[in-house]
Formats: C-alpha cells, structure tokens, sequence
C-alpha cells in the first residue's frame, strides 16, 4: 500500500574565495538518516581538496562530516551522494489537545516548544491563534496553520537570504521554503504543538525514466508531535511524502545547515548548490 | 589607651545579626582566633596600617592586580587572616568533594543518557532552556571522565554559624593566585603570626592541578603536553594565567599559537610544531572555537570542539559546564546530591526560590525589597539586586525584568553573611566576607586546596564580595589542629552534629531559617 522510492541524490555545495583561503574549518549535514520512512543504503561525502573526513551524529542525531584544509586553496567544494530508499510515513491518529499538553509531554518536548531568534513571531500574525485552538483535531489543526502560512508568504526563490528570521519573510509576504518552515514553526510552538525543522531533499513530481537525472532541491519543511512526529510540508502544502528524503531535523535552520564553516582569507561566495536526483528502480 | 583595648574595643563592634567570624560575645574570640587576636593586639594601629601598606606594596612589586574600572590595581589584602579550624575544614572540605563530585554526574548525565530526566529529578526543559547548556558538548566524553579540574564553589556562613554554598563555579574560576600570593605576602609581613599558628600550606596548588591536568589527558599519552590557554594579556585574571603556568612549568599560549588539523592540536614553536594533549582553558565557552560559537572569536581556536570529540585532545575545564552555574539549576544540587551519590548534602544551599512557580513568584514580587534577586547566568556579582539595599526605582525595574522573564531570574533569602574584624579607614571594623574553596579533580578524588580565597566587602554593611565590585581579601588559614580546650571543641562538634540535614523544599517561599 505504501508506496516505495529508490532514489540515486547528488548533492553539490561549496565556496570560491577572491583569492586564497588560507585555512578552514567546517561542517557538513549532507547524509540523509535511516529512519521510519526511509533507509539510506549508501552514503558518501566527498571535499576538495581532498582532505581526511572525520564523521559524527550530532545532538540531535543528524550525521555530521567534520574537515579542516590548511593548503591555500581557490575554492571548496563538497559533494554529497548517497542512495536511499523511501516510503511515505504513516499519519496516525492524532492525540487530543489535552494529552498534548500533559506537563511531562511539555517538558520532554521543551527543545521544540521555545521560540528561537529564528521562529519567534509577534504582532497580527498571531491573530488567529485563538481560531486555531478551537480546531479539535490536530493534523487539521496544524493544516489550517500551513495554509494561512501559504496564503500569507509567497514562496519565491531568493526572496529572502539564508539569515532570514520567520518574522521578516511573515512582514516581507515572501519567502523560500526554509522561510515558510521558521514561520509554521513558530506558529505551531505558539499553539504548543512541539514543531521541529526538517533539512533534506525533494524529488520533483516527474515522470522520468529509472535512471534519468532530473534537477531535485535541496528542501526544509516540519515535523510536528501529534503522537508520533509527523512529517508536513508547508512550502507544498502536502504530508511528507516518500518524496521527501530526511537529512536531518533540529530547532530550526542554524541546527541543520547544510554546510557551515570558518575560514582565513579572502571574501567568499557560494558556489550555489546543485541537487541532482534520479530513480534507481 | 593601651592598644589591646584599642583593638578589642573596634574588632568586636559589631551590631549586626551576622556571625562575627572572630568573636562570640563581645571581647570574646572565639577559642581558634585567640593567639591570633593577642598577637595582633600588640600592634599599634599605626603599626597594622604601615603592615598593610607593606602587602599592598608586595602585590604592586609582583603584579599581583586586577583590572578594576578599566585601571590596574593590586586586589587589597587585609591585614587580619581568616581562620578555619581543622574540623570544621573538614565538613567544609568533604561538603565541597560530594558537591563536585554530584556535579560531575550532572553534566555526564545531561551530555549523555539524560537518566536524571528520566528519573523526574530536574525539568528537562530547565536545562534546554539555560543559555550555558552547549549541544556541541553533547557526546565529547573526556577520557577520564573529569569535566570540573577545578571547582570554585562560594561559600557563605550564615547568621547562626552554618556553612551555605552560595553559588557554584565549574567554567573557569578565578582567584587562586589571590590564595597563593597572600600567602606569601602574610609569610613575609607577619612571620612572627605563623610561628603561633599551624597553618595548612597552600603552595601545592600548581602541583595538585598538574597532576590532575596529566590525569585527565588522551589514554596512551604517557607524556602528555599540557598548555595554559589565555585570551591574552587584556584578560582581568592574566596575573593568574601566567602564574599557574609557571608554577605547573608549562607552556602559557593564546588562542593564535595553537592550531588544529584533522583533529589534532599544535602548538606553534619557533622549533617548529608540537603536539598538545591538555588545554587548561582561560576561555569561555563562547569565544573557544569560532566554528561551533561566535564565528568572529578571535581568541579561540578553530576546530578545537572536534579535536576534543575525537578524543585526540582534552579541553579542561570542560565545555558546556555553565549548566552547573545556572543558579536555577544551583536549586536542584541538592536533589543531585540525594540521585547521583545516596547521600544527602553536608553543606545546604542558600534557601532559594524558584521565580516560574506563579505562586512562588507573586509572593516574592510582594515583598522584593526583602529578597536577593540575582540574573541566572550572572558571576562576578554583576546583575544582583540586595532587596534591602535597592531604591524603589531598581526595584520596580527588578519587578518588570522577572515578570516578563521569569526562568532568568532567582530570588534569595537575603542571607547576613558572616564578618570578620578588617582594617579600614575608621580602623578595624567588622565587614562582610565569604570564601571560595578550589577544588581539583583528578579523577581519583577531589582534593580542596585548605582554606581558599576569602572575599571581603570593604564598605560597611556591603554584602557584595566581588573584587569587580571593589572587594578585598584575606589570607585564609586553615589550622592543623584544633588547638583549643576540650570544652570548647565539645561544643564545635555538636554545632556540626546539628547541620541541617533534612530535605528542604527550595521552591517554598517562607524563611528556611532554623
């Protein structure tokens, strides 16, 4: 009944600095994590220049490639691939509100429950929290809340930079998928439903052949604790489905980044990320 | 007038409701401080003042200062030591190892399985909610299980003689160079005072933290290299850095001489690159890796997180301790103490009251001039409200601040600390003063160095100790043996016999006071 997806994903980042960078230090989340709606088979990350990789799981359990260069290099580039198979996570039954806001539950969950400089919100996009709360079960709740995300944040690539906050794409009406994911997020934690963020990859809607490549994205979207967490897309309006390939979760943005670092050198610019996906059967 | 009388008459004015350290009734020391208080009644007041002069000018001649105000000043010694005895060093010392040794189990617990969570024993959301608590410390392990080498833990005396712990310092505690210089300050100046006494040394401070430095380094390192690292010569405690360097006899290094590559650290010598396996760390957690926290540190070391994941170098004191120091957290210590060892605390926190619990709140908002407010994630005293001493206007900021952020704030009992006989202006004088014992850890067992730095608040009725806040200190005897007559010892056994052991609820409001 569960439909399968065996998926081939290449994923692609990096820097150029103007001139040299004379060392760096970074961090990769780039390996997609076995999990209930997915199976990574395979995974491998690549940097150049070529340099020893050093891999552990973080606290919030995303796999993390650690690496330092220390030769004078014009650009780094770090490749990710891997090969997953997945299936669309079952939504379950949700629990009631009251059960929901059992003090143990509040407290097990505090991590996804605070706002973050990235989440917070404030002023009339708090209007219909009270609506909300009204809606007695929670998947439907937490649906009302992704479309009034939707209706109210266009999404529109490169709208908004990386640093942006939930508050400034809500007050800007655009975003990207990361903006709409901080602005559910802090709606969700506003109605105390723990809401969690979601790095990972979306394989576009295609009828591409096995084996054909096809350009995939780099994509951000929910988790939610109805009883089980459960995966929601805001930017599609959609369940998680097998789709969607699971990298890592966390608080918001600044836990999953795909690719962080520091360096000395000269300024840098991304190289852009390129995402490249293909069915494997 | 004779100069005994001179000095008694000023040594024992003392009015207040706070335990006066050298007398129990006036003209009447305590048995432990009597040769020490006919000694110092045979100076001239002149003659104590030109002494005092003597250590300040010690401490100038070896730059024993701290930045105050943004200028250099020697921290004053005061002329009049602070004595312990050897029994009640004993409970203290012992009070201090459980609590270290409690703390220890806390932070292995929370970078790791969570049992205490589990148990119900502290909110989970209490430590996700501190801004010390560090998910990049989660899963670096050190290899001998030591995250706290050093331990300052203040301690306070209170109105009845009881021993509290006031606050808890496992991040970087400062001030241990104050114990030693005093010491040696005190030694030169008032040789004849020791011949009286028999003070426990303090010189083997260095030595302790070395071995403890070695003892906490990367397994198959039979000859570690241990570093000293400071955020440079601008930093208040510097005096310090370079002291414990060179009395451990190791290298003193700024975040620029050391580098990390593939998960080693090197220290850049003129010969070359060299392995480093223990970092004795000056820097806060913030500025210590610019990978894993503020991006622009330029003190810190890239990379260094990682290099101590891997287990190839350990960072000492640990990283993502100020958990511990949260003084919301300092409120369940002593349910650590009870979950972690079966034991239950030899020395009682400060009563303290827990600001989310509405109830708890309005009581204390009610009546705030009555309490001690102070920041979670203060030190060095800054950010504290005394209730008795604030005017309306902090006060109704003070109000504002923990009703808009409750889980920031704890109220306590304003507690009298203890005095002891100083000299000042006036001459000598009663003032108000605490005690920071160091302990080190090195993972066998959890050593105190014998008396500590004794802090002391110059103003009159100040109860803010902090040498930021223009506080001195004393020299800080702990005796080797009791010295004083059977009766009096009876006496000091049974005040020990009645420390408060039973459990208190430290989220009641009420006066805790027995």
């Amino acid at each position: 009944m569960n439909e399968t997806l065996s998926l081939t994903i290449r994923h692609h980042t990096g820097f150029t600095y103007d001139g040299l960078a004379k060392s760096s230090y970074n961090e990769a989340r780039m390996t997609p994590i076995t999990g209930a709606s997915q199976e990574v088979r395979h995974a491998r990350v690549t940097v150049q220049p070529v340099v020893p990789l050093s891999t552990h799981a973080d606290y919030f359990g995303t796999i993390v490639t650690a690496f330092d260069i220390q030769e004078p290099h014009p650009k780094l580039e770090v490749e990710a691939r891997s090969n997953v198979e997945s299936r669309a996570g079952l939504v379950a039954p949700a629990i009631s509100w009251r059960e929901l806001r059992a003090p143990a539950l509040v407290d097990f969950f505090s991590e996804y429950l605070f706002a973050t400089e990235r989440t917070k919100l404030a002023g009339d996009v708090l209007d219909p929290l009270a609506e909300w709360s009204q809606i007695s079960d929670l998947h439907s709740c937490v649906d009302a809340v992704s479309a009034y995300v939707r209706g109210n944040v266009t999404y529109l690539p490169g709208a908004t930079s990386v640093e942006a906050t939930a508050q400034e794409a809500w007050d800007l009406g655009e975003g990207v998928c990361q903006d709409l994911t901080h602005v559910t997020i802090g709606l969700l934690r506003e109605l105390g439903i723990p809401a969690r963020y979601v790095s990972g990859y979306l394989f576009p809607l295609s009828d591409a052949d096995v084996g054909e490549v096809v350009a995939g994205q780099s994509h951000a979207w929910i988790e939610y604790f109805s009883g089980a967490w459960t995966g929601m897309d805001p930017t599609n309006g959609i369940p998680e489905t097998e789709r969607h390939i699971i990298v890592g979760n966390g608080r918001d943005y600044d836990d999953v980044a795909p690719l962080k670092g520091v360096y000395q050198g000269a300024a840098s610019s991304s190289l852009g990320v390129v995402v490249d996906m293909s069915r494997t059967h | 007038m004779a100069s005994v009388t001179q000095v008694s008459m000023v040594f024992d004015d003392d009015s207040s409701a706070a335990w006066n350290e050298m007398f129990s009734a006036p003209g009447s020391p305590r048995p432990i401080y009597e040769r020490l208080f006919a000694e110092l009644g045979r100076y001239q007041p002149a003659e104590l003042r030109q002494r005092s002069e003597q250590l300040s000018h010690t401490f100038s001649e070896r730059g024993v200062t701290f930045a105050h105000s943004g200028e250099e000043r020697p921290f004053p010694l005061d002329v009049v030591p602070r004595l312990i005895g050897a029994m009640e060093w004993d409970h203290l010392s012992r009070g201090i190892g459980q609590r270290v040794h409690a703390l220890e189990a806390f932070l292995a617990d929370i970078y790791g399985e969570g049992r205490i969570f589990a148990e119900g024993v502290i909110p989970r959301s209490v430590v996700t909610s501190s801004p010390y608590f560090c998910r990049p410390a989660f899963a670096v392990d050190p290899p001998n299980g030591v995250r706290i080498t050093v331990a300052g833990i203040d301690i306070v005396r209170d109105e009845i003689g009881n021993f509290r712990v006031l606050e808890d310092n496992v991040r970087i505690p400062s001030g241990v160079s104050y114990v030693i210089e005093n010491r040696r300050a005190m030694t030169q100046t008032f040789a004849s005072l020791f011949s009286d006494h028999r003070v426990h040394p303090v010189d083997s401070y260095p030595a302790h933290l070395f071995t403890a430095l070695r003892a906490a380094a990367p397994p198959n390192q039979s000859d570690p290299v241990i570093v000293v690292l400071s955020p440079g010569v601008h930093n208040a405690a510097y005096f310090e850095h370079v002291l414990l360097a060179r009395m451990m006899g190791v290298e003193l290094v700024e975040g620029r001489d050391l580098l990390c590559r593939s998960n080693h650290v090197y220290m850049r010598t003129t010969n070359g690159e060299r392995p480093v396996h223990v970092i004795y760390r000056r820097v806060d957690d913030d500025w210590l890796d610019p990978l894993q926290f503020l991006p622009d540190s330029t003190i810190g070391v890239a990379g260094l997180v990682n290099c101590a994941r891997s287990g190839n170098v350990v960072i000492s004191n640990g990283i993502g301790n100020g958990v511990a120091d949260d003084k919301l957290v300092y409120t369940y210590v002593p349910e650590f103490i009870r979950f972690y060892l079966s034991e239950e605390p030899l020395i009682e926190n400060v009563e303290t009251y827990r600001l989310e619990d509405d109830d708890v709140r309005h009581e204390v908002l009610g009546s705030l001039a009555s309490y001690v407010v102070k920041p979670v994630d203060s030190s060095g005293g800054k950010g504290i409200i005394i209730g008795p001493q604030a005017d309306e206007k902090t006060l109704a900021k003070t109000a504002e601040a923990v009703t808009e952020s409750p889980r920031n704030w704890i109220a306590q009992r304003t507690v009298s600390l203890s005095t002891h006989p100083t000299l000042v202006d006036d001459g000598v004088s009663p003032r108000h003063i605490d005690l920071r014992p160091f302990a080190v850890n090195d993972g066998e067992e959890v050593w105190v160095l014998p008396g500590g730095l004794t802090r002391v608040a110059l103003g009159e009725g100040e109860l803010v100790v902090n040498s930021s806040r223009g506080g001195g200190s004393k020299d800080t005897w702990v005796l080797t043996d009791e010295s004083i007559p059977l009766s009096e010892s009876r006496v000091i056994k049974q005040r020990l016999r009645n420390f408060n052991f039973s459990p208190r609820q430290d989220g009641n409001v009420g006066r805790g006071d027995q």
